[in-house]
């Protein structure tokens, strides 16, 4: 989007968006394909509960319903008409990012050209985006007069718990589409061949959980393997009746190493922190791919090595994990880049603030107020979480992350402040300010700021650099091991 | 024990390195002693007094740290300006040669490098301590320009409380609790022990619990946390504005040096 369309403009054709958004009629919503699915004696009050979440969309031909590289929390049922389907090349830049993480492919020695693919009525799609926590991987777009049904995640959650036969065809997309490629993607499976690759891929068991769900409790037998594909798994010890956090698991993590290489029983419990979705391999497939290699086994005895060493250190001193306890119960674990304040050392002098301001062109995108932990303070700073789901959903898309970086920042002459991104951001990191200009409506013009870790400045945050104390620090919570050695 | 680690060097090194200068500084002022006559303005004397005036204009360039973080961070510039601005009142003593001078200028020099010095030195002292007792003695956490804000929420929440109260309950709020909380009562005795004066203020009302009503007992007890909420703020407020207030002593008179050397320099140039 060009910051040279006006805002106004802007603002309209979203507005006008917004007036096409009224909940799906329960009657039209029962006669399609995707809802027949579910079983027909509860699927009143199915449709009702999900109503709320699904909206039907019109488009035109040639109108893109998304677009490949954004966020999205939605699957698009296709109700009729036909939709085309455009996956760029490997090489286009936007393509295979995990949130966050800086994985970009290298680019292919030939240049590939663009998939192109039809889709027509009862076809899905945007489920693997919305339920692996991927940016969209094609855009699509109405061939012919398009009429789409939009499900949020939460209707989507409650139509695959509801209907098994959803949920397969779903698994069996990802499985056959998905799967692979995300597998090569995690390092440990760089190595295996693509006949232990293929196998792994049909065994494979796709399994959702819910917050505070135990998926592996400890001292059971440890049978799986499991590879984190959407959402946090916190991995926790008992100690004496107390549930000490150890780790956690993000999106390309994996557990049960320890039943591959020693058959021993969980030396963890693992549960979800919010709603995770998950590979699940068998131990003897898994035994069977990792096979003779030896990098691969080396690299899972490290791992194993590793999580039983923090595991020691965490039974031998239970306060070794307040800190991960602490990120895991405030969810700066999804903090790539925390701001955190040393309160001990802080002299409240506001330079930080001052800096932020000068660099902002006069306003500051933080407060110096947030909640505390000890003797850290965290600001209401942008966490730049690895899962940003303050891009979704953005009418403009004002607010972005280049691929490969950290900053998730707002472009402010596209913002056209209507506030999405602020009320889904969990930390209320995001604020809206006037920008002293007043609507066509005649209320006062407001653009969303946050923290972009300031941008293109060479010497990083001025929050960091400006504080006379060095009691303003950024620490990423992928890295628990220097959060350890700065919370110390 | 954070008290304690707060007043340690946070450079080892740059403090032993300032050591070290500060004792080749008085080597260097002790030999030339020695071996006859010291002269301000000459040799030695000279050399002090030149590294005085260039520390002081290092020192007195601080306020630029914001522009010069290309060339290292605030805290960076922080360090160099103790120990430079340190050492360069050691210098500029040196320079004297340890003898109270004569004229006037010269005379307004040694005072004001004296003050601003010990006030420096109590900036160090109050920017160590005051921000771990803060951190360390209170729960709450709060912006000094919040805090009249805060003051009158916490007022509104007692008045909304004390609705129904029975009425022994009901004078004491509004004759002796009340006014209390509506104003800022910056103590001095914060910076000793930043819960000080709170068994005290929450007496009278410990008191009253023994003999009233069970509902006007709870009552009581919030008004309790409301009031430790307040006796907090009260100390952020004395402690915050000191952290910010002690400048107004050493940064003017500061200025006012700079000048000083600046003309000092000139007239030795001229005359």
């Amino acid at each position: 989007m060009s910051g040279a369309v006006p805002k106004e403009q802007l603002r309209q054709a979203y507005e006008a968006r917004l007036r096409l958004l009224v909940p799906a009629d329960a009657a039209e919503l029962a006669r399609l394909p995707l809802i027949e699915l579910v079983p027909e004696k509860i699927r009143a009050s199915v449709i009702g509960k999900i109503q709320r979440y699904a909206h039907f969309l019109d488009f035109a031909p040639g109108q893109v319903v998304v677009s490949a590289g954004e966020w999205s929390d939605s699957v698009y049922a296709i109700v009729r008409g036909a939709a085309v389907v455009q996956e760029p090349a490997p090489d286009a830049p936007w393509r295979a990012v995990v949130r966050g993480a800086p994985s970009v492919p290298a680019p292919p020695s030939k240049p590939v050209p663009p998939r192109v693919q039809t889709l027509g009525a009862g076809d899905l799609f945007g489920d693997r985006s919305a339920l692996s926590r991927f940016p969209v991987s094609a855009t699509v777009s109405a061939w012919t007069p398009l009429r789409v049904l939009r499900v949020r995640l939460p209707a989507l959650r409650m139509l695959t718990a509801v209907a098994p036969e959803l949920r397969k065809r779903l698994d069996q997309r990802y499985r056959e589409e998905t799967l692979a490629h995300q597998l090569r993607r995690v390092g440990l499976f760089a190595e295996v061949d693509e006949a232990a690759l293929q196998r792994l891929r049909e065994r494979a068991k796709l399994l959702s959980f819910s917050p505070g769900q135990i998926v592996a409790r400890e001292g059971t037998l440890a049978d799986s393997f499991y590879l984190v594909r959407g959402g946090y798994l916190k991995v926790s010890v008992d100690v004496g009746g107390a549930d000490l956090a150890v780790t956690y698991l993000r999106p390309g993590d994996f557990a049960g190493e320890t039943a591959i290489l020693l058959d021993e029983r969980w030396p963890f419990t693992l549960q979800a922190v919010e709603h995770a979705e998950l590979v699940r391999l068998e131990r003897e497939d898994m035994a069977a791919a990792v096979g003779d290699k030896p990098r691969l086994k080396d690299r899972l005895w490290q791992e194993a090595l590793a999580r039983l060493k923090t595991r020691g250190v965490v039974a031998r001193n239970p306060v070794a994990s307040e800190y991960l306890q602490m990120a895991i119960e405030t969810g700066l674990v999804h903090g790539e880049s925390v701001l955190l304040i040393d309160l001990t050392t802080c002299t409240r002098c506001d330079d930080c603030v001052q800096a932020c301001a000068d660099t902002h062109g006069g306003q500051p995108v933080f407060i110096r107020e947030g909640k505390r932990y000890r003797n850290w303070l965290v600001p209401t700073a942008c966490y730049q979480c690895t899962d940003p789901v303050c891009l979704v959903d953005c009418p403009t898309g004002a607010i972005r992350r280049a691929v490969s970086t950290l900053e998730v920042t707002i472009d402010a002459p596209t913002c056209i402040g209507c506030s999405n991104c602020a009320t889904r951001c969990p930390w209320n990191n995001i604020v809206m300010v006037e920008t002293g200009g007043v609507r066509k409506d005649g209320k006062p013009d407001e653009v969303a700021v946050k923290c972009d870790l300031c941008l293109g400045r060479a010497e990083g945050p001025a929050c960091v650099s400006a504080c006379p104390h060095g009691s303003a620090v950024r620490i990423s919570f992928k890295d628990m091991g220097a959060v350890r050695s700065v919370l110390r | 024990m954070r008290i304690a680690a707060a007043f340690r060097p946070k450079q080892p090194r740059v403090f032993a390195a300032a050591l070290a200068v500060l004792v080749l500084l008085a080597a260097a002022h002790a030999i030339g002693l020695a071996r006859g006559r010291f002269d301000p303005g000459r040799g030695l004397g000279l050399a002090f007094g030149i590294l005085g005036a260039a520390g002081y204009v290092f020192a007195a360039a601080y306020s630029w740290r914001r522009r010069a973080a290309r060339v290292a961070p605030a805290r960076f510039w922080t360090q160099a300006h103790v120990y430079v601005g340190g050492l360069a009142a050691l210098a500029a003593l040196l320079h004297t040669g340890l003898a109270w001078p004569q004229g006037v200028i010269e005379t307004s020099l040694l005072l004001l490098t004296g003050w601003t010095t010990l006030t420096g030195v109590l900036g160090v002292a109050l920017q160590k301590g005051i921000p771990s007792r803060l951190t360390e003695g209170l729960r709450v956490e709060v912006l000094l320009e919040r805090i009249p804000e805060l003051r009158a929420r916490l007022v509104a929440a007692a008045d909304t409380r004390m609705e129904g109260a029975g009425e022994v309950l009901a004078r004491h709020y509004r004759q002796e609790l009340r006014p209390r909380l509506e104003r800022p009562l910056p103590a001095l005795a914060y910076l000793i022990e930043v819960r000080a004066g709170r068994d005290r203020a929450l007496e009278p009302l410990r008191r009253l619990s023994g003999f009233v009503a069970p509902p006007d007992k709870a009552r009581i007890d919030d008004l309790i946390g409301l009031q430790i909420e307040k006796l907090e703020l009260d100390a952020h407020l004395t402690l915050q504005r000191l952290l910010r207030g002690w400048l107004v002593l050493h940064a003017p008179p500061a200025g006012v040096l700079l000048g000083l050397v600046v003309f000092h320099v000139f007239t030795w140039l001229r005359y």
